[in-house]
């Protein structure tokens, strides 16, 4: 594995998850940009766990897009947990709520889609990481906001956990200085809104 | 446990959680000396027995998603 820049090569045997994970991105990205925020990224980096639900914030898109988007996914054999009408599902996203998608028949593992809330949600997309695998690129939030808020903000085990295995594999190339800043941001945002939001 | 020559041990932790934590940093160390195929291999093995057992109609309930499997 290699971090060079804003770029992981990842020479890893691809898992049944990382196959569905790539398989769903290959049609949401072209509708819209989005950054993977989850334990899915931990997971994808080597940590020894396994997970449900991939979290992904997907730059907001009109109603029309939606439709398109959702229209593909189904052809291509995936459906929503949530609802089925095209309406009630945007209507979600436009309240900031998630909606997951998993493959026909299944229920896990499903990608958890969600248009960000906040400023704070909207920084995921900068300083983005791609990571290179044999079968295709994802695009993952940067290293310090991950530990930022799995250690901050998420706080269970597992979350540390998560944070751990990340600082441990990329020792000495941790920005701590930008993980003390959005550590800052995060307690911004649970003073104003709790920790649940 | 010796991986491409070289030895590693993991150190017991003395709390449930420390053991948990020094066997991540085994881990990792275990990765460095192993090429990204090798390690992901054993890595799968978790993740793909859990994708297949899993138990789909009980996930729903759990989530609180009141809809048949698609």
């Amino acid at each position: 594995m290699e971090l060079k820049e804003k770029e992981i090569k990842l020479n890893r045997e691809l898992s049944e998850l990382d196959k569905f994970a790539l398989e769903f991105l290959s049609i949401l990205k072209k509708y819209t940009d989005y950054v993977i925020i989850s334990g899915y990224v931990a997971i994808l980096l080597g940590r020894t766990r396994a997970t449900d639900d991939i979290d992904v914030f997907i730059k907001p898109i009109s109603k029309q897009i939606f439709s398109s988007l959702y229209r593909e996914l189904k052809e291509n054999g995936f459906w929503c947990l949530n609802a089925e009408s095209e309406e009630e599902l945007y209507s979600y996203l436009e309240d900031k709520l998630a909606i997951r998608f998993a493959r026909k028949r299944l229920s896990t593992p499903n990608f958890e889609i969600k248009f960000p809330k906040d400023k704070l949600d909207e920084q995921a997309f900068d300083n983005a990481i791609t990571v290179i695998t044999k079968q295709g690129k994802i695009i993952i939030s940067e290293l310090e906001r991950q530990i930022a808020f799995k250690k901050y903000y998420l706080e269970s085990n597992k979350d540390n956990e998560d944070a751990l295995h990340i600082e441990e594999l990329f020792r000495g190339k941790i920005d701590y200085d930008k993980v003390n800043k959005y550590r800052e941001l995060i307690e911004k945002r649970k003073k104003e809104h709790g920790n649940k939001w | 446990m010796e991986i491409n020559g070289k030895k590693i041990f993991m150190k017991p932790g003395r709390t449930n959680q420390e053991d948990r934590d020094n066997f991540i940093k085994f881990w990792v160390k275990c990765m460095r000396l192993m090429s990204d195929e090798e390690w992901s291999k054993q890595q799968n093995l978790i993740i793909n027995s859990q994708l297949q057992g899993a138990d789909h109609k009980t996930y729903l309930k759990v989530k609180g998603l009141n809809r048949k499997l698609g």
